[in-house]
């Protein structure tokens, strides 16, 4: 069964003071939302890697929870943080297919729309978003993409570097 | 992950204390107490701030500057415990009342009123731009470490926010001890001394709340 925001938010308020159960299922819980979260929006062999980064930066940061406000947009603004930094790193995986995204029930997509990524990609222009889908998405050289899209090497590393930024300033808004 | 490494993470729970912005606020509060002393003593206030009676000029840029202060505070605290959606904005407006000095300053320069050149070159200035550096560094110290406790996930506008706040309120205790009734004084070098306050914290502070 699927837990809703308050009941999250309660499990997290007493693993705060220690109660270990309390925490295992808001980890476990925390572990599935992410898997939806991320899907599509990391290459699949990395998003282990990211799920990983994100729910010990829960662990790290969970003093900054306060239960009187929902979980997951805070929640998701760690997650956000945490893939932004790793579409930031210069890497290249060889994979060029996403995984599938698994069926969501109305409530989870009307939530997960509102704190999504796809909500930050939407702040960007079109060619700064196909850049960096392409490149740090998508797993494309900068010359497959240039190929692709029909920008210049150039100007698809300087609509990625512009795009990172403009992300940046855009963790926690809807 | 999987459920080792929860375990993992289980093993390692340890009750913590709540990150609270009240800790924030009084941290904010207490360096600038330190500042208002260290200022009151060391140079010493207008003697109206003294008698509690302060020229109107002194409220009105004095006011501005705390408004400017508290509302940026209010943004950055909300930064360290972050959520999609709960960016706290209001410092925007609040900036742009205090924004009405330099502008102020330009209208009445620009409708014919001589601008006096003279506090371009006062060596006040100087006093003002240190005294008012040197408050916002004993203010944002203790704010930075605060902050780094926290979960700030956008690091460059709490850098832009946590010197606004620095120095808008550095210079608020500054402005209790600055000789200058002119406007125009307070539009170059007030905004001037907030301004590189925020430049700094722009620079500075993101590479200090990594994690």
């Amino acid at each position: 069964m699927r837990m809703d925001d308050r009941t999250l938010a309660r499990l997290m308020a007493e693993a705060q003071g220690g109660d270990a159960d309390a925490y295992r299922v808001v980890l476990h819980e925390s572990r599935r939302w992410l898997v939806r979260f991320f899907a599509g929006k990391i290459t699949p062999t990395a998003i282990d890697d990211l799920i990983q980064e994100t729910l010990v930066s829960l662990h790290a940061k969970r003093a900054t929870y306060e239960p009187t406000r929902p979980f997951l947009p805070w929640l998701a603004a760690i997650a956000r943080y945490r893939w932004l930094d790793q579409l930031r790193r210069v890497y290249r995986l060889d994979e060029d297919a996403l995984g599938e995204t698994p069926a969501r029930s109305d409530h989870e997509t009307e939530v997960i729309a509102r704190i999504s990524i796809d909500r930050m990609l939407a702040r960007l222009s079109p060619a700064q978003s196909e850049a960096i889908r392409l490149v740090k998405i998508d797993g494309l050289s900068i010359a497959e993409a240039s190929a692709r899209t029909g920008q210049s090497p150039s100007l698809i590393k300087v609509n990625i570097h512009r795009g990172l930024k403009r992300l940046a300033q855009h963790v926690e808004s809807e | 992950m999987g459920p080792r490494d929860i375990e993992d993470l289980v093993a390692d729970l340890q009750p913590v204390r709540r990150q609270s912005a009240r800790v924030g606020f009084l941290l904010i509060a207490g360096g600038m107490v330190v500042a208002l002393l260290a200022t009151g003593f060391g140079f010493g206030f207008r003697p109206d701030v003294l008698a509690l009676r302060p020229a109107e000029i002194v409220l009105l840029r004095s006011g501005a500057l705390l408004l400017v202060g508290l509302a940026s505070a209010v943004a950055v605290i909300a930064s360290a415990r972050p959520g999609v959606g709960s960016r706290r904005e209001g410092w925007r407006w609040a900036l742009a009342a205090a924004a009405l000095f330099p502008l102020t300053s330009l209208a009445l320069t620009l409708s014919g009123q001589a601008f006096p050149t003279w506090i371009l070159t006062s060596r006040s200035a100087a006093y003002c731009v240190g005294i008012s550096l040197a408050a916002a560094l004993v203010i944002g110290a203790p704010l930075v470490l605060w902050l780094r406790r926290g979960a700030v996930t956008e690091r460059t506008r709490a850098g832009w926010l946590t010197g606004l706040t620095a120095g808008a309120l550095g210079v608020f205790v500054y402005s209790l001890a600055c000789p200058s009734t002119t406007i125009h004084y307070a539009a170059v070098w007030y905004t001037l001394t907030v301004a590189a306050a925020a430049l700094l914290g722009r620079l500075i502070v993101p590479r200090l709340l990594r994690w």
